[in-house]
């Protein structure tokens, strides 16, 4: 699949021409960035600190807001306030803090959004909870509270509680930064198995194993700017840009 | 070189340290306790007491057992009437008036009531012995070792023992120092007393050391509370006249006080919420409102909020009121319902605690909101959770935790500073305080009692916001 062919594909993500600065237009994150998401694509986003992938990433579910352009997903343009939380059932987000209820277990955690938003019996998401927790491998962990538990293990749930909420494009934020070595790995095992159950996936990392085997496509990303976006093999192998040249020479060593 | 004895607390002693000259010590006054108790006490017993009054009143007693009541007849003169005569017998105390034998008298007295406050006196030394052989016990044992918990226990008893000792003694006259007069050498205590005190001394000595090798802070909470208490009952006991009858004015002021508190609790925690999530609010509008709230009553004392409501609002709803009913006659009803509206004492109190602490409080709601880590709401927005749907299942539950602790302390704040609500002539503690003042000018024994009561009020309730605190600490 060459991402530069003309596709006849409608995206499941449409983002258009969006800016996005901070500090008063001091820091700018996102320097006219477009792009389309296919569905069942495995995206990788790579790049130096501040180019904007996070931002990026957290523009399409709208914990940010771009100053302008437009991002389209799944049909819904994401304008209007009503439009969001519909949005956000729809995409699931993991992020490097893992960022799970510490006052809640490990189930309830899953349960939770699934009660609230999707409005389901607590039978039924309890049964839907030991599913994923069996999929992500830690059923025995249903109990314990977030505290209690390795931060694999916490990854591994933030993603079975993501999942529970059967979002169709799910988003990672640097997923395996905060993990201690020995932990990436499960992680990682649980993504690529999503990756070929079918999800669209779009992921900030740096894991560039992963990239290599479970992506089917990556984009470098420098000062707000996509500056490649090729097939991972294209990528390592010849890059085009210097400065992607650049950044692979100091990251894989 | 003499072994220290704290790393091992709760542990098994060695034998150089089962020798240690604090347990020598100990157990030396715990044999001189328990043989001073044989020994005569309190040689002789008032057995009839005869009080004439100048007016012809006579009151005529005798005790079975032990002296009783009798500071209080002659305290409590009649009007017109002064002390005219005392006269007492005396007698030679029942099996030996040693303390054992006191204790078996004082136990089959008839009425048991009055002489309860001795038997707690002449117990305690015997508890602070029993604890204290508990405590040697075990640590000589090749078991167990030093139990921390029991040096606490046998540590506050003998604190008190020496104390508990000597007010034994005074209840042989009823704390009537009178009554001690008529018969100074018959009332006096014999060596049992004398040895029972020393032993009580080497007891509290040894207590003590090994005390501070158990690094347990030394006023505890149940010292403050027993001291505190001891004090109003030896004030109320050898005073009667005025303090019980000034205990007995005051104390419905206490639930009148803790109703106006309570209640006011609630609804400040009601309005702290609604302030809190105002004051972290994104909408320029709900946030404006609120911080012009919270920095309003700030900046105004509580006392001038409470007398505004009291005496400003009544004249500000007549006004109101009027000029509603000036402006349309469809507004009548409610312009006149403005001008008949008055607010009882407890409303307006109740109101102006609200208002004012519900400020601070929302400031402190509004902390406890802040310090969730923002990944938590972005994590539950991500859900698809609204912000009302994340503040009540995620980030609330999470800061109630942040919040209690400082909110407790207000609770205790608000509990002392209820006492001003006494301008607004509502009958609370501080109130009948200033009424029985203004009736008798007895100013020092009248605050003396009002100033105990609040203290009691405030350690009991300090000391539930610490068990509330520790059972919703996170077990990270």
């Amino acid at each position: 699949m060459n991402a530069s062919d003309p596709d006849q594909r409608v995206g499941i993500i449409q983002i258009r021409n969006i800016h996005k600065t901070f500090e008063h237009g001091r820091v700018v994150a996102l320097d006219d960035v477009s792009l389309d998401i296919f569905p069942r694509e495995v995206v990788v986003i790579i790049g130096p600190s501040g180019s904007g992938k996070s931002t990026l990433l957290r523009c399409i579910n709208h914990l940010e807001t771009p100053d302008s352009g437009s991002i389209v997903v799944d049909g819904v343009p994401l304008t209007d306030a009503a439009n969001i939380n519909t949005v956000r059932m729809e995409v699931g987000m993991v992020f490097q803090q893992f960022n799970l209820f510490p006052h809640l277990t490990v189930e309830d955690n899953i349960i939770l959004a699934q009660r609230v938003v999707r409005k389901r019996s607590r039978t039924e998401a309890a049964s839907i909870a030991r599913d994923l927790l069996n999929k992500v491998g830690i059923p025995e962990k249903a109990d314990a509270y977030p505290g209690q538990i390795s931060g694999g293990q916490q990854q591994r749930v933030a993603i079975a509680r993501a999942l529970a909420m059967q979002p169709k494009i799910m988003l990672f934020d640097e997923p395996t930064s905060a993990l201690d070595p020995e932990m990436i790995k499960e992680v990682l095992d649980v993504m690529r198995d999503l990756a070929q159950d079918g999800m669209t996936m779009l992921v900030v990392s740096h894991e560039m194993g992963f990239a290599r085997n479970a992506a089917s496509r990556i984009i470098f990303m420098d000062e707000g700017q996509v500056i490649e976006d090729t097939t991972p093999d294209r990528l390592f192998t010849a890059p085009q840009e210097q400065r992607t040249r650049d950044f692979l020479s100091k990251i894989l060593h | 070189m003499e072994r220290g004895l704290s790393p091992l607390i709760g542990h098994r002693l060695l034998v150089e340290q089962r020798q240690n000259w604090r347990f020598i010590l100990l157990a030396s006054g715990i044999v001189l306790l328990l043989v001073a108790y044989l020994l005569p006490m309190f040689p002789n017993r008032i057995t009839d007491a005869r009080t004439e009054f100048s007016g012809g009143t006579i009151v005529e007693m005798a005790f079975p057992a032990l002296i009783y009541d009798q500071f209080y007849i002659q305290s409590k003169l009649p009007r017109d009437e002064s002390l005219d005569n005392v006269t007492i017998q005396v007698a030679p105390a029942r099996l030996g008036g040693s303390g054992y034998g006191w204790l078996a008298q004082a136990l089959s007295a008839p009425k048991l009531v009055p002489v309860l406050s001795f038997v707690v006196c002449m117990l305690v030394p015997l508890a602070a012995a029993a604890a204290s052989l508990a405590l040697l016990l075990l640590a000589w044992s090749s078991k167990f070792g030093l139990v921390e918990g029991l040096v606490g226990i046998a540590f506050s008893l003998a604190l008190v023992a020496p104390f508990a000792l000597a007010l034994s003694w005074l209840h042989q006259f009823d704390f009537s120092g009178l009554l001690l007069h008529l018969e100074p050498t018959y009332l006096a205590p014999s060596i049992g007393f004398w040895i029972a005190l020393l032993a009580t001394t080497l007891i509290l000595v040894a207590m003590t050391a090994l005390h501070q090798e158990s690094e347990q802070p030394m006023v505890t909470w149940w010292a403050l509370v027993f001291a505190v208490g001891f004090v109003a009952w030896l004030l109320v006991k050898t005073k009667p006249q005025p303090y019980l009858e000034i205990w007995r004015f005051i104390s419905d002021g206490i639930l009148v006080t803790l109703r106006i508190v309570v209640v006011s609790f609630v609804l400040i925690l009601l309005v702290s919420l609604v302030g809190g999530l105002g004051r972290v609010s994104k909408s320029p509008v709900i946030y404006g409102i609120a911080s012009l709230y919270v920095e309003l009553i700030r900046g105004i004392p509580l006392m001038v909020q409470l007398l505004f409501i009291w005496f400003a609002m009544p004249q500000l709803f007549d006004s109101i009121g009027f000029f509603l009913m000036n402006v349309s006659p469809s507004l009548n009803t409610i312009g006149q319902k403005l001008v008949d509206l008055r607010l009882s004492p407890f409303t307006a109190a109740v109101t102006g605690l609200t208002i004012c602490y519900g400020a601070y409080v929302s400031e402190i709601f509004r902390a406890g909101i802040s310090s969730i880590h923002r990944g938590q709401m972005e994590a539950a927005r991500s859900l698809g959770m609204s912000y009302l749907q994340a503040m009540r299942y995620v980030i609330l539950p999470q800061a109630i935790r942040v919040i209690l602790p400082p909110v407790g302390n207000e609770f205790v704040a608000l509990l002392k500073d209820s006492s001003l609500v006494s301008v607004l002539a509502v009958s609370d503690l501080t109130r009948r305080g200033r009424e029985y003042m203004a009736r008798t000018f007895l100013s020092f024994e009248t605050w003396i009692m009002v100033a105990l009561c609040y203290l009691v009020l405030t350690l009991f309730s300090s000391r539930a916001v610490e068990l509330l605190e520790s059972k919703t600490r996170f077990e990270r």
